[in-house]
């Protein structure tokens, strides 16, 4: 009972407040009202045995005069990392632990404007509102070092997280709505999961609107085929993959060796 | 064109460009040839750098190790340099020593410094090596020339008290390919310790096998290659399995764009290498390890760019 009455407090105050609401969690201020349907092309992200990364398109109607924000991002969990330290002070080591809470997987963020011009409205959908509220614990010998930081970084360097500007192309206003049409450019590495996509718009420093959509990300074809068998049947994927690997050198020998008698 | 290039890697995660991952292959299956070495030590980290995620480059590679080694052994058995019986021996003392490295390095992990003393290993174990092979060989490059200039034959060496201990243990036996008279008792525990180095270290053991070969065992240094070859094709056979079915990193796409090029690689590295001479091969295989050994310590010296790093791998 006590749950539902914090809940029931907090959702009194972020409706009393309209200016804190929106800084605070910007999709349950009474300003934003929904854009109606955002869509994505294509609908599902295919990864087959030649992806190379896609562009996904999302496409969507906002209020006019505003600008977007979009952003795909993956179900936040846990996450376990080593951190690094100098050891006898000379030796960079792996010296602890850090367990992160509520990290997302995946966070790509493009927008319409540079997002330091969009100001406080649209920080809660950037890397920096991920890096302000992150929650972490450390195991093992401390140092003090800058984790939230340090964690955009690692993220950023394999792709998974990344933040530009310039994606985001904006229709002329009509009759009160304009269009938008976003590219948001996916890496190879994405995992296969399940993945939210959030359309947002910001008019006069405040978020006029927002909308989710989720997109799914899964191996088709032969990668599907051949991940099954790695997880499903791993003896057997072990046995086939060495037993392939012997005849293949073996044929490729006896190919040299044709050849050098010549 | 850009469609055949790129290849997505369903266990790694990732897609790579075909091309550069045989070129990799090639190349360093053109050392392994050459030297008898898996090259588990410089495939890993290239692959790491390609996007590849640390575990699954180190399995991958041992997938693609059995075929090029497979290859390797092959080209060295028809030139008459495996010997087969020395080769089963080494193998089964690794085996052994391979349980015995993993359980220390469970007991280390518990105690918390694992990685430290992992590195440090590395470190010491290549510098040694490499020091050592580097040193001996350019010592018998200078001799020999100096032999040939006053055409004089080298004095006879005096038995060394390794030498002695060598020729007092029991179960001696003939091993022909390699012209040499050993225990059988040599192998077996050379087997062990290689083994267990290598586990902490969790690399084949190629290029720690190869130097106990030349100096412990004193075989010839083309039968070394040869034989070397031979035994990492099993060890990685073992590797492969076990990594397949326990850790389900083994991706076997990479592994045989890699295998691909790793073969063509070691057919070409096992001709050049019977052109080079012994000496030669010693000290080209001792500047390699040295340079790895460098660049390990670098790593350990130099502040990384980024502080945090994923779990797995060492």
């Amino acid at each position: 009972m006590k749950k539902y009455l914090y809940v029931f407090l907090l959702l009194f105050l972020l409706t009393a407040l309209p200016p804190l609401a929106l800084t605070a969690s910007a999709s349950a201020g009474p300003a934003a009202t929904a854009t109606g349907e955002i869509s994505t092309s294509p609908a599902t992200i295919a990864i087959g045995a030649q992806f190379n990364g896609i562009t996904l398109e999302v496409n969507g109607t906002v209020p006019a005069g505003s600008e977007m924000v979009v952003r795909l991002m993956g179900a936040p969990t846990e996450l376990h990392l080593r951190q690094k330290g100098k050891v006898f002070g000379l030796l960079w080591m792996n010296i602890g632990q850090i367990a992160l809470k509520d990290v997302p997987n995946v966070f790509l963020v493009d927008a319409s404007r540079p997002l330091d011009e969009l100001g406080k409205a649209a920080l809660p959908y950037r890397l920096q509102g991920l890096a302000d509220n992150l929650e972490y614990e450390k195991n093992g010998q401390t140092r003090e070092i800058d984790v939230p930081h340090e964690l955009l970084m690692l993220k950023e360097s394999t792709g998974l997280y990344n933040e530009k500007t310039g994606g985001v192309k904006l229709g002329p206003d009509e009759g009160g709505k304009r269009t938008f049409t976003a590219e948001l450019t996916i890496p190879s590495s994405l995992p296969p999961g399940e993945y939210k996509v959030e359309a947002i718009a910001v008019k006069d420093g405040a978020v006029a609107a927002t909308s989710v959509t989720s997109i799914k990300a899964e191996l088709v074809g032969f990668p599907k085929s051949l991940s099954d068998i790695a997880f499903n049947r791993s003896l057997f994927y072990g046995i086939m993959a060495t037993v392939i690997a012997i005849v293949s050198g073996l044929v490729i020998g006896l190919i040299f060796q044709s050849k050098g008698a010549h | 064109m850009n469609l055949a290039m790129n290849l997505y890697l369903p266990i790694a995660g990732n897609s790579v460009n075909c091309l550069a991952i045989l070129g990799l292959g090639g190349a360093v299956g053109l050392l392994s040839g050459i030297f008898g070495v898996g090259g588990g030590f410089l495939m890993t980290p290239l692959l790491m750098m390609m996007g590849i995620p640390p575990t699954v480059a180190a399995s991958s590679d041992s997938n693609q190790i059995v075929g090029a080694s497979t290859s390797g052994t092959l080209a060295h058995f028809r030139l008459g340099n495996v010997d087969i019986k020395m080769g089963l021996l080494l193998l089964l003392g690794g085996v052994g020593g391979g349980s015995i490295g993993v359980q220390i390095i469970k007991i280390l992990r518990e105690m918390g410094n694992a990685d430290f003393l992992i590195s440090i290993t590395y470190v010491l174990m290549l510098g040694f090596v490499g020091g050592y092979m580097f040193i001996e060989s350019l010592q018998a490059m200078k001799k020999a020339k100096m032999n040939d200039f006053i055409a004089h034959p080298p004095p006879p060496k005096k038995e060394s008290v390794y030498a002695k201990m060598l020729n007092s243990l029991p179960m001696q036996m003939d091993f022909q390919r390699s012209g040499i008279r050993l225990s059988l008792l040599m192998p077996l525990f050379l087997g062990v310790l290689v083994g267990i180095l290598a586990a902490i270290m969790g690399v084949g053991g190629g290029f720690i096998m190869v130097p106990v070969m030349v100096y412990l065992l004193r075989m010839p240094m083309h039968v070394v290659v040869g034989t070397s070859l031979f035994q990492i094709l099993f060890t990685c056979v073992n590797v492969t399995i076990m990594q397949a079915t326990q850790n389900h990193t083994v991706d076997f796409v990479l592994a045989l764009l890699l295998l691909i090029g790793s073969s063509f690689g070691a057919q070409v590295g096992a001709k050049i290498g019977k052109k080079l001479g012994g000496e030669h091969l010693k000290i080209l295989l001792a500047s390699l390890v040295l340079v790895v050994m460098f660049k390990m310590l670098y790593d350990l010296l130099v502040r990384p760019d980024v502080l945090l790093a994923y779990m797995g791998g060492h």
